[in-house]
């Protein structure tokens, strides 16, 4: 051996003290578990999913911590302040190891937060929130596991929404405590029993809501490595709206109530869908009976078809010699009338034609005659120097008697009148 | 069985429920398009019929009460048979 010493165990335990009480203090975050307490120290593990370091406190330095009593206790989510520390022990007391933390408080959100926040990323960047998205969702599972609390508002809720869906399926139910540091286990090994089932087509996980630290079981990194690895659908309604934890990220689907998830365990409203399905048979039988009934009339209407166009033509032919007939009629009428205005016009003519000669006659006549009357006028007579003797009356007087016997003549020449009184003489 | 000697009036079993009625919405969408033929109508109705009936079947197996069992119960019950060769 070439390695310095051998040294005096107990030198070597006070140095390597020493050197333990170099390193820098830091803060630890963790579940408290195993508390218990000495005269002068209390003493717990601080743990989570990856390992746990042994810690101790000074009695005094926690009273001045200000905690409450009873706030050191298992399943307690701190923070301590602090570094390692290394009890050499002595001829009696056994040597040991510890966190020597000298503050203490309860771990607010933030810090969980924090320890969520760099969780999800690692688990994200390993792509586990994709693999269980990737599985098939059957629309009507016959049976769901259930993990949850057998007390509480969750399991109610779920039953009443699957009822509401008209579901009545197989629920098998996987109870485990869903707040303590024995949750996170109990309910990766409830999942992995569930989906061991063959029957089973999804699994609901679900609990009331909380404070992060209350739902903190739910993002254990263990638990949520376990589900983003499952071949079974898992539907997570971890907590209210607001909250949101590991599991929901790695889970199929993340619902906000345990009635979403029934709702996601059983995509299909059984209630709509019997009404769907009525309507599909009801469309089908309309269908075949439509199509028979259709083909039916055509058939007869084919049938029917000789007949039809027989009495379609005839009709047609009807209809033809009606119209020849009133075109014949039309046609005659029309000859008669033509014939008629012919006739007249050519009477007319002829008419024309006689009583135009009849009339050169007549008119040829006439002035004849005219001049004959008038050579037998009076007046003429009275021209040639002739005179005629009317009485007072102006009636002519043609014979000497009548003029002796007339008191007053007149004697009428063609260019006037000239009164006289005849002489009377006896002799007459 | 050979594909040629299998009888066509028998419609093969769906795979799921989203199978069958996925199946049918296609008939149905088919038969109202009034383009299938006589003797394709009355084919796609028997399908059609035989889907209904089948999606009225799975419907059937979860509406007849809800059914609750423990799985520690189960596990119990399985440990059991197991130990007395059941």
């Amino acid at each position: 051996m070439s390695l310095p010493g051998p040294f005096a165990v107990g030198a070597y335990a006070r140095k390597l003290q020493e050197e333990m009480r170099k390193r820098a203090r830091v803060q630890l975050i963790g579940e408290v578990t195993g508390v218990g307490r000495s005269k002068v120290q209390a003493y717990f593990e601080l743990r989570d999913g990856d390992g746990a370091v042994p810690c101790a406190i000074w009695l005094n330095d926690l009273e001045k911590a200000g905690l409450a009593d009873g706030a050191l206790r298992d399943g307690a989510e701190v923070v301590i302040a602090g570094g390692p520390d290394y009890y050499p022990g002595g001829g009696q007391a056994s040597p040991s190891f510890s966190f020597r933390a000298t503050d203490v408080r309860l771990a607010g959100e933030g810090d969980l937060i924090a320890r969520l926040e760099a969780l999800r990323k690692q688990l994200r960047s390993e792509g586990l929130f994709e693999l269980q998205k990737q599985l098939r969702r059957p629309r009507l599972p016959k049976t769901i596991g259930v993990v949850t609390a057998e007390t509480g508002a969750a399991r109610r809720d779920l039953v009443a929404g699957l009822a509401r869906r008209g579901w009545d399926g197989t629920v098998i139910w996987a109870f485990a405590p869903v707040q303590d540091r024995r949750a996170a286990p109990a309910i990766a090994m409830a999942i992995q029993d569930l989906a061991a089932r063959p029957e089973v087509e999804a699994i609901v996980v679900t609990r009331g809501g909380g404070s992060l630290a209350d739902l903190w079981a739910f993002c254990d990194e263990t638990l949520c490595r376990t589900v983003a690895m499952l071949r079974v659908p898992v539907i997570s309604a971890v907590g209210h709206e607001r909250d949101s934890t590991l599991i929901d990220d790695v889970a199929a689907v993340a619902c906000s109530t345990p009635t979403h998830a029934a709702e996601a365990a059983v995509p299909l409203d059984c209630l709509a869908a019997r009404e769907s399905l009525e309507r599909c048979a009801l469309a089908l039988r309309r269908a075949g009976e439509g199509a028979i009934g259709s083909r039916s009339r055509h058939l007869g209407a084919l049938a029917r078809g000789p007949a039809r166009a027989l009495q379609r033509e005839r009709g047609k032919l009807n209809q033809k010699i009606r119209e020849i007939r009133a075109a014949s009629e039309r046609g005659l009428a029309g000859r008669v009338a033509s014939q008629h205005r012919i006739g007249t016009v050519v009477l007319e003519r002829a008419r024309r034609r006689a009583v135009g000669a009849d009339m050169d006659k007549r008119r040829e006549a006439l002035r004849q005659a005219m001049v004959t009357l008038r050579a037998h006028e009076p007046e003429r007579t009275l021209e040639r120097g002739y005179a005629l003797v009317e009485g007072e009356a102006g009636e002519p007087l043609t014979s000497a008697a009548e003029a002796r016997a007339a008191e007053r003549i007149s004697l009428r020449f063609s260019d006037g009148r000239v009164r006289a009184r005849p002489e009377r003489d006896g002799a007459a | 069985m050979d594909e040629s000697e299998r009888d066509p009036s028998v419609t093969a079993q769906p795979d799921s429920y989203e199978a069958a009625v996925e199946r049918l919405e296609e008939i149905i969408d088919r038969l109202d398009s009034g383009q299938a033929g006589l003797r394709e109508t009355l084919e796609l109705c028997k399908e059609g019929k035989e889907l209904v009936n089948y999606c009225a079947a799975e419907l059937d197996e979860v509406g007849e009460g809800l059914k609750e069992l423990r799985l520690d119960d189960l596990a119990t019950r399985l440990e059991v048979s197991s130990e007395t060769g059941a």
